[in-house]
């Protein structure tokens, strides 16, 4: 079986939501070259994890920023060093110039941890 | 990225490899969209997505379900100030990942408790996501011109839950294959803990509120692939005491 272990002690123990050890977060690439800096990514992110140098998801949403660029967008890191990102890439599939990429997807830990689904990302296959 | 196919498959056949067909195509091409214009679907529009939920599959056919369409900018905008003000509420409390140190150490005790009682409402992403809320970072109901409100009859045949989930994902796929775009939303659980939105939308025995489906125009256009984590598939097509032979889905 090519699944994941999942023992008596990771189903006990809950991990620190904080903590990059216990749950690995995940984490984007943003191709500085591709990137127009337009803040749709920064707009659509279903969590508002992503921050523009000069536009919040709330600014952009609200119409409070308008037009121009805002800076390449980065994801947004807690002192811990985890991030809020789930690698869901909403961001990814909306992005006009394909400037987006994976670089670490989410797995939480522990209590939470992921037994069939592996770490590699595939797109939708025509089987 | 939005993606052009330059041709689709035509419905009812099957070939190895052969490009999407419409239907397939919806279905990858589906992302949950949280940014909407302004102005809302059309009524006729609204009744035709009801339509693909009303036509649901459901155990014993008992359609345990009752739909309420919310359009009215008043009482979403209410709507969205109460989720906010108990999600400031809950994670007052519960929060222990942000604040001052002394805050996080007190809170983690008594969260690792709510979170053994509700692992699913509490699981690391609702719970970074409200976190994100309460601190005015993200919307609860992403500004959406229309809620429809899936309101479960718990007196449904078996596992009356997924009989929404399914009527859910009829109108969903409706929504996406005509021009507009939806999004499931869990969070409307926490206005439940108001009687007065109780009261005012009727949620009482024999009914419940869990989801609810945020739609309208999409701005901007959002549909379109992503990857996502190959899955791990057990084939039992040998004898009763073969082990399964096991494949990656998606490699």
């Amino acid at each position: 079986m090519a699944t994941a272990h999942y023992s008596t002690f990771d189903r006990l123990r809950l991990p620190a939501y904080d903590n990059q050890k216990q749950m690995q977060t995940g984490d984007l690439l943003f191709d500085r070259e591709k990137c127009k800096e337009c803040g749709v990514c920064v707009q659509l992110c279903p969590g508002g994890c992503l921050l523009a140098d000069t536009a919040t998801k709330m600014d952009l949403i609200s119409g409070k920023a308008k037009g121009g660029k805002y800076g390449v967008p980065h994801v947004v890191t807690m002192r811990s060093g985890a991030t809020l990102c789930i690698a869901c890439y909403d961001c990814g599939a909306a992005c006009p110039h394909g400037a987006i990429s994976i670089k670490r997807n989410f797995n939480p830990g522990y209590h939470f941890k992921r037994l069939t689904q592996t770490s590699e990302m595939r797109y939708p296959k025509r089987y | 990225m939005n993606v052009k196919y330059e041709e689709l498959s035509p419905l009812g056949t099957y070939e190895e490899g052969m490009p999407w067909n419409p239907v397939e195509k919806i279905i990858v091409e589906r992302r949950s969209i949280r940014s909407f214009k302004k102005e809302p679907l059309p009524d006729s529009m609204i009744r035709r997505i009801l339509e693909a939920g009303r036509f649901a599959p459901s155990a014993g056919n008992s359609q345990p379900w009752r739909f309420i369409v919310v359009k009215s900018r008043e009482i979403l905008a209410e709507m969205e100030k109460d989720a906010i003000r108990v999600i400031k509420f809950f994670m007052f409390f519960l929060d222990y990942t942000t604040g001052n140190r002394v805050r996080r150490i007190i809170a983690r005790f008594y969260a690792a408790v709510l979170i053994r009682i509700l692992p699913n409402e509490l699981h690391p992403v609702p719970f970074g996501l409200m976190s994100q809320i309460a601190q005015g970072k993200t919307p609860v109901f992403h500004a959406a011109p229309i809620l429809i409100l899936l309101v479960e009859d718990r007196r449904g045949v078996s596992n009356p839950p997924m009989d929404i989930g399914i009527c859910g994902q009829n109108m969903v796929l409706a929504a996406h294959s005509l021009g507009a775009g939806a999004c499931w939303i869990g969070l409307i659980k926490v206005l439940m803990y108001l009687p007065k939105w109780r009261k005012k939308f009727g949620i009482k025995y024999p009914y419940k509120l869990d989801v609810c489906l945020a739609m309208g125009w999409q701005k901007p256009k959002a549909d379109g692939p992503v990857p996502r984590e190959a899955q791990v598939v057990e084939w039992y097509d040998k004898g009763l005491n073969d082990p399964p032979r096991t494949t990656k889905q998606g490699e």
